[in-house]
């Protein structure tokens, strides 16, 4: 499964595997049949370890096609995409697949865990598609919920969870196989202002522990917990600046917003 | 990874109860028939085998008939004389030979009036079929020889013409080939039926007896045809050679002109009828099961788009091609197999609840339970390939923005 693992592109130098992601002249496009979209034009992006990035962009600004490129989901028309220094627009979909499982670690806006099935199971998931004995797999996935502050309801179904709670059993999921890299997609898309903090904070916390993050979001104030904001326009990117995570204040100003709520 | 399969597989099911039972209907009637018609046919089958296995598969009837449709000659019928002479020439192999005649009769005791069908035999007949004396004897060598209006009784029939079951010493009157005369009770016997002989004779107010064969083949000795039972272990159809040619030899006819009937033929074409009807019951299991096993490909395909987001989100976490259909490949394997145990249930409770009714002891083969379980998975398999490998093809992107 790993055969590729080693083989690394020639023109890969040393730093490369500072370089967790790294984006050369990526053009994705789309054919619709009649007309051929560019959804993206010439990306160029290397993402460090441990930053914690936001991309930034409106709906159809080519961040959801950057999204789907970085997590593995779909492969460049052109250019090349290095994670952990694979290039993956030579990849197979099951080889993608593995690379999915064992690299990154997805976050969604619609949270997405498996219906009918309890939070433990949902977070066993990647583990059981790694081949993790079951044995390692419950304690692993016990721990991880235990992490995100859900230890005491391991055996609860997603619907018998709030947003905030289905969100933090998919970060649970997210980190099961401890991929190097975390996406999140719209994380807090769905969720209150208060569990959307409490999300983000969540995500911060990984960041500081050592975790690299890579959130695409429109808002502002989500995207503020970021150590670094990229900004997509019409499939391009247009600017790429670093920024004070002002994790502190935003976590004052959500609680007064906490309190606040039930009136 | 395939117990996590089958415990996703039987999540799924359960998660559509109706649904998933609705689906497995059509392979539960197919099993359920197959079992109930193949139980039934074992069970028939040990019965005739059973009933064979009381009548001897030594026993054969032998007669001299005309192929081309001439007449009868008065060469061809046998006489006392003769069956001496064959049971001499064949000593090695006959152990028993009668006139196989016998007459029905209503035997008449005060007012009680009772319909016979009286049997002719020689004192020997036990030897060959077992009769269960319970009151007085067997008829013995004086009453063939003297010709005595001796006679041997069953017991149900013997309550009904004088009231009591021992009614050895007692006389009753009865007419046989147009003489009435009285006749003597020498012993009672009690029938040992199987559930199947009793089910025919339960319709049959005939009751039986035997007596002298001696007395049936009077006056003139012409007999048309003869019973015989060979010695256990003779090669029957070796037999039946030699001696149709022997027999044919001597009453100058042609080979065909003598019938050999024996029991082992008879179980042969038994046989053959089951045979038969096994192939009906593979022709009805064959459809049953085809019809079932599309049902289940229908609701496949309906789980595998209504579950695209699983599908998706699956995928995205890692699930290989592979995994995906494996999962799908497994839940309509196990939908279909659980059908299949459902319709042995189905079956095998008929078949019970029929037995249970009938008093009949019922044979229900663990071989053919499994092979019907194990058939009704293999259908769900190959009916599940098509909707799993749609599943399987399913585009992570696509099936994740999936509504």
């Amino acid at each position: 499964m790993w055969k590729k693992k080693d083989k690394l592109p020639a023109c890969v130098t040393e730093n490369v595997r500072e370089d967790l992601i790294k984006l050369v002249d990526v053009v994705k496009v789309y054919d619709t049949g009649s007309i051929k979209v560019l959804g993206l034009k010439r990306v160029n992006l290397t993402i460090k370890r441990g930053e914690f990035v936001a991309i930034m962009g409106q709906s159809g600004s080519g961040k959801s096609t950057l999204m789907n490129i970085l997590g593995c989901l779909d492969r460049p028309t052109m250019g090349h995409f290095y994670l952990d220094g694979i290039d993956t627009a030579e990849l197979s979909a099951d080889e993608l697949s593995a690379i999915r499982n064992r690299k990154i670690g997805f976050v969604f806006q619609s949270f997405n865990l498996i219906a009918r099935t309890s939070a433990l199971k949902n977070v066993e998931l990647p583990m059981t598609y790694a081949h993790i004995s079951k044995k390692t797999r419950e304690e692993r996935a016990l721990m991880l919920l235990e992490r995100v502050g859900l230890g005491k309801r391991y055996e609860h179904m997603p619907n018998e969870l709030s947003g905030g709670q289905r969100q933090r059993v998919a970060i649970a999921r997210a980190l099961a196989n401890e991929p190097p890299l975390i996406m999140a997609d719209e994380p807090t898309g769905n969720l209150d202002t208060a569990s959307s903090v409490e999300i983000m904070e969540l995500f911060s916390q990984l960041h500081r522990e050592g975790a690299t993050v890579v959130l695409v979001t429109h808002e502002e104030n989500i995207a503020a917990f970021a150590g670094r904001i990229i900004r997509f326009r019409d499939g391009q990117l247009v600017s790429d600046l670093p920024n004070v995570p002002q994790s502190q204040g935003q976590e004052e100003t959500a609680k007064t917003e906490k309190e606040g709520a039930p009136c | 990874m395939l117990l996590e399969n089958m415990s996703m597989a039987i999540h799924a099911i359960k998660a559509n109860k109706m649904r998933s039972f609705l689906t497995m209907l059509g392979i539960i009637i197919g099993i359920g028939s197959v079992i109930a018609i193949v139980s039934i046919g074992d069970t028939m089958r040990f019965m005739v085998s059973d009933i064979y296995k009381n009548a001897g598969v030594t026993l054969a009837y032998v007669y001299v008939w005309p192929k081309d449709g001439g007449d009868m000659r008065e060469s061809d019928y046998f006489t006392l004389d003769e069956m001496d002479r064959l049971k001499e020439v064949f000593g090695d192999e006959i152990s028993y030979i009668d006139s196989n005649a016998s007459t029905n009769a209503e035997a008449v005791f005060g007012r009680n009036k009772v319909k016979y069908q009286f049997e002719g035999i020689f004192s020997n007949y036990p030897e060959v079929q077992k009769i269960n004396i319970i009151y007085g004897r067997n008829l013995n060598e004086a009453d063939i020889k003297g010709r005595k209006n001796n006679v041997v009784l069953e017991a149900k029939g013997a309550k009904e013409l004088f009231g009591t079951e021992n009614a050895v010493g007692k006389t009753f009157r009865t007419t046989i080939y147009g003489t009435t005369d009285d006749y003597n009770v020498v012993g009672i016997y009690k029938e040992d039926l199987n559930p199947f002989e009793a089910m025919m004779a339960g319709t049959n107010a005939t009751r039986s007896g035997y007596v002298p064969d001696s007395l049936l083949t009077w006056p003139n000795d012409n007999i048309y045809g003869l019973r015989l039972y060979a010695k256990e272990g003779t090669d029957m159809n070796a037999f039946s050679d030699t001696f149709t040619s022997y027999l044919a030899k001597t009453k100058n006819r042609n080979k065909e002109d003598v019938t050999f009937y024996s029991v082992s033929s008879e179980m042969g074409s038994a046989d053959t009828i089951m045979g038969g009807l096994s192939a009906a019951v593979g022709g009805i299991a064959a459809i049953s099961l085809l019809v079932g096993g599309i049902g289940i490909m229908n609701i496949m395909l309906v789980s595998v788009t209504e579950r695209t987001r699983e599908i998706g989100i699956r995928k995205a976490l890692g699930a290989k091609t592979r995994d995906v259909l494996i999962q799908f490949l497994t839940e309509s394997a196990i939908l279909s197999a659980l059908g299949g145990i459902l319709g042995v249930a189905v079956g095998g409770g008929l078949v019970l609840l029929g037995g249970t009714l009938f008093h009949m002891k019922v044979v229900i083969k663990p071989s053919v339970i499994l092979v019907a379980v194990g058939f009704s998975a293999l259908v769900g398999l190959f009916f599940g390939i098509y909707p799993a490998s749609k599943a399987a093809k399913a585009d992570p992107i696509d099936a994740l923005r999936y509504e």
